[in-house]
């Protein structure tokens, strides 16, 4: 048990290595069987953790290594050890026949040791125990990210997303290593446990200070608003699993950092700091999904949706510092639930999104909506996963997203019991954003399956488009499997949860009366509800329907016939709706948000303008981001950094009066100082 | 909007006495109403198509709805869609333009898929016989029940061959 996580660590290294040494279809089978073999035994780990429901150190054989590397698994940890293993094996296995497209274009090798060595950071960041060492994880998990989104590296859009990715990345790794230095009193090295004693004795201002570092810095890499314009340029251009494991996996990873200091390290927080997180991850769900519903590109349009959801688990865990401020400890156990579940719920269907986008690109070449149309029939069984994954991202019942969204509402409701009225409106402010951002999730999701795969095909290659080979499949299905089993089981999943947030909590708070058996119910009775019986409601409800279209039907044949089109003499899919039609009404609604640019433009004959030649129409979003916050910030550091030019001179002379300055006034202070 | 509702609940539904303008008008109404409800189960919905009329008899038409003979209260009501009518009325000469849609439109109509072709232009095409630009009667394209004659033939008239239709199933 205790070196499973070893085991695990020694494989992702030998995957890497297979990835360099075996070529072609050996490699790819290596790669693939050492990942998903490797992730599933860090999920072993974790279950066992979570059963147990006792810290255990891992891998003892590294410390012998140096004392400096202590891993251990917490449930907290344990979670999202379970959760890389959920979505890694079915990404590894869809890998296998994915990566066979990159054969000759792109190296083989890279990819292969990516996926390793960014499933190898990952259990080190989730399992470390010092500042350091989970620093080391981070940085490693950064770069290897960086190499991923990298893979298609002759394409311009990668080398741009890439860029924004390392550079935000970076900002926000320096804010962690100063929130770090400020939690621990200046030693990187401490334990967490040191960690822990020592913010005790710091200032409200020293650990305000280190909150507020630790959202900017864990949402930098979660991709929170408005830290979040790299995510949709670099998830996008990754090759397809690997776009699942850093929309599914990595952001979570952040909210598993962000989780461990502001509700465990830095110890019960004010209740502002559980308000800024609420008001974050509220914007960020509304404009991640805003955003979301007026993309072309499937996969960006999935990036998108990542912020959004990014926001929900914002919200949770911001409700759990403000809950835990007011000492209503069941309810902010409650919401650490809610949000560690809707981190599985989301890396599962996320992921199979993903993989469902990836397979369409793998048939179609293309990731742009407007191309697609029809591939239902000709792609079923992709098509039919990405329903099932659309579903549980549109939070409908019985699937995943449903179950992790209904828990998240009731901790938010439970806040008319805090006392504060301020509390109790940010509480009911932060319900009501929850659920615009899940109405826009809904629509948005109508529109990227409807559009994608409904209706006639819109280009010859959807025309042609071909079903996914096996192992993709097989990818797909394991993660359909798991958005099922999150829907239909929480009852069994929340009890182990709620380890880990007793687990964070760590201050004798008893474990909730999550009830177990069919029902779910809230700790504090504020409601229930049973998956089982809304499941068989809904299967019942559709077969009655069934029944009675038939009963009613009446006297006459079924037959089959071609659509409806008012008779029209060619009916083809120029005559559909396109995706940016569909989202046009929102556009409009939203359009102060939007600010869309448009522009129409008509050829007309000289002599009269009933003759028109040509209408072209283009339209474009603002992105207000960009426009007033990195534009701004970017012209700035380049006026800097021009400045800063002058001193580079190229004359030694100047040099080695820097140089001389330089110690003398190092001498000053140091005189000083003393 | 609160006036307009008070309004509607305090004048509630105001229509004027049935008045038929001839006696066989209102036996007729009855007996299609009588024959849908037994056929159906249901109001008759049928879809209007123009395959190419000088539109005489489309006024004809429009009139059953009127006042005068106030087809819907009897159950019979136009709809917008062949999808959603069991019935067709198809008026003039069939145009080249017009045959495919009409084709389409029979395609798209759900059983009983009744098709009453009304005017002499239906059964003749009427003073446009010979034309370039006209297919033929409406029974060279699609199957017809029931011919209404007449240039225009008078509500009376098309209604009695709606029956005539009716009674054919
Ligand atoms: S039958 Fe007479 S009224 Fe009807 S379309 Fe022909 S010409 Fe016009």
């Amino acid at each position: 048990m205790q070196d499973l996580l070893f085991a695990t660590l020694a494989i992702y290294v030998l995957g890497m290595i297979s990835a360099i040494v075996l070529r072609r279809a050996a490699g790819r089978a290596a790669v693939a069987v050492f990942a998903a073999l490797g992730s599933s035994m860090g999920a072993a780990a974790g279950v066992s953790v979570l059963v147990s429901g006792r810290e255990v150190p891992l891998a003892p054989a590294l410390s012998a290594l140096h004392p400096q590397v202590q891993l251990q698994a917490d449930p907290l940890g344990a979670v999202f050890l379970v959760l890389i293993g959920l979505v890694a094996v079915p990404a590894a296995l869809y890998g296998f026949g994915y990566s066979k497209s990159y054969e000759g274009r792109y190296s083989l090798a890279a990819l292969g040791v990516v996926l390793n060595a960014l499933l190898l950071f990952l259990t080190l960041t989730v399992t470390a125990t010092s500042p350091i060492l989970f620093l080391f994880a981070w940085e490693g998990m950064t770069l290897a990210g960086f190499a991923a989104v990298l893979t298609e590296h002759d394409r311009q859009p990668t080398i741009r997303a890439a860029t924004w990715y390392v550079a935000i990345s970076h900002v926000g790794f320096l804010a962690l290593v100063v929130m770090f230095l400020v939690l621990s009193g200046g030693d990187l090295s401490a334990s967490f446990a040191d960690i822990r004693t020592n913010a005790e004795s710091l200032s409200p201002v020293a650990l305000g200070a280190a909150f507020l570092l630790a959202l900017a810095g864990f949402g930098a890499k979660a991709g929170i608003v408005p830290l979040h314009v790299w995510l949709p340029m670099a998830h996008p251009v990754a090759p397809s699993h690997i776009s699942a494991l850093l929309s599914g996996v990595v952001v979570k990873v952040a909210i598993y950092g962000f989780m461990r200091i502001s509700l465990d390290l830095a110890g019960a927080g004010p209740a502002w700091w559980g308000g800024v997180a609420l008001g974050i991850g509220a914007v960020s769900a509304i404009g991640g999904v805003l955003y979301a519903l007026m993309q072309q590109d499937l996969k960006r349009l999935l990036a998108f949706s990542t912020v959004e959801n990014v926001g929900i688990m914002l919200i949770a865990a911001g409700a759990a510092i403000v809950f835990r401020s007011y000492g209503l400890d069941e309810l902010a156990i409650l919401s650490i639930v809610a949000c560690l579940y809707h981190a599985l719920a989301h890396g599962v269907f996320k992921a199979l999104l993903f993989l469902g986008a990836g397979s369409v690109l793998h048939a179609t070449g293309s990731r742009d909506m407007e191309m697609f149309g029809g591939l239902s029939k000709r792609m079923p069984w992709t098509s039919a996963f990405f329903l099932l994954g659309a579903v549980a991202a549109a939070a409908l019942p019985p699937l995943s997203g449903f179950a992790s969204e209904w828990m998240v509402f009731q901790a938010l409701l439970g806040g008319a019991r805090i006392a504060d009225p301020e509390g109790g409106a940010v509480m009911s402010v932060a319900a009501g954003a929850l659920a615009l951002a899940g109405g826009l999730a809904a629509a948005c999701f109508v529109r990227a399956f409807g559009i994608t795969f409904l209706g006639l095909p819109r280009s010859e290659e959807s025309e042609v488009a071909h079903e996914s080979p096996r192992s993709m499949r097989a990818g797909m299905g394991l993660l359909a499997l798991g958005c099922i089993a999150l829907g239909l089981l929480p009852s069994v999943i929340v009890p182990l949860l709620a380890r880990a947030a007793t687990g964070v909590e760590g201050r004798g708070a008893a474990v909730p009366s999550m009830q177990l058996g069919l029902a779910l119910a809230t700790p504090s009775g504020l409601s229930s509800f049973s998956p089982f019986a809304l499941a068989t409601m809904l299967l019942v409800a559709a077969a009655a329907i069934g029944l009675s279209i038939r009963m009613l039907q009446g006297p006459f044949r079924t037959r089959l016939s071609v659509t409806w089109g008012c008779g029209r003499f060619g009916q083809t899919s120029r005559m559909q709706y396109t995706a940016t039609a569909f989202a046009e009404p929102l556009r409009r609604v939203f359009a102060s948000v939007y600010r869309p640019l448009e522009d129409v433009s008509v050829d007309y004959h000289p002599d009269s303008k009933y003759f028109v030649y040509r209408i072209t129409y283009a339209s474009d979003l603002r992105q207000s981001f960009a426009a007033y916050f990195y534009h701004p910030l970017l012209l700035a550091v380049r006026i800097v950094a021009m400045r800063v030019r002058r001193l580079q001179s190229g004359s030694v002379h100047a040099y080695l009066l820097y140089v001389s300055l330089t110690v003398l006034l190092v001498l000053l202070v140091a005189r000083v100082w003393h | 909007m609160a006036s307009l509702f008070s309004k509607i609940f305090r004048t509630g539904l105001v229509t004027e006495p049935f008045s038929p303008v001839d006696a066989d008008v209102e036996r007729v109404l009855e007996a299609i109403s009588a024959r849908t409800r037994n056929l159906l189960g249901r109001a008759l919905a049928i879809r209007e198509v123009d395959a190419g009329s000088c539109n005489g008899c489309e006024i004809e038409i429009s009139g059953i709805t009127g006042p005068t003979y106030d087809a819907s209260q009897f159950g019979i009501h136009f709809v917008a869609s062949p999808r959603h009518a069991d019935m067709l009325l198809v008026t003039g000469p069939v145009t080249r333009n017009m045959e495919l849609p009409l084709r389409k439109t029979y395609e798209a109509t759900p059983d009983p898929k009744l098709v009453v072709a009304v005017g002499d232009c239906a059964r003749t095409c009427g003073v446009f016989a010979g034309s370039y630009a006209i297919v033929g009667s409406v029974d060279t394209v699609i199957p017809v029940d029931v011919f209404v004659d007449g240039c225009p033939p008078t509500p009376t008239a098309i209604l009695t061959g709606i029956l005539a239709a009716l009674d054919r199933r």
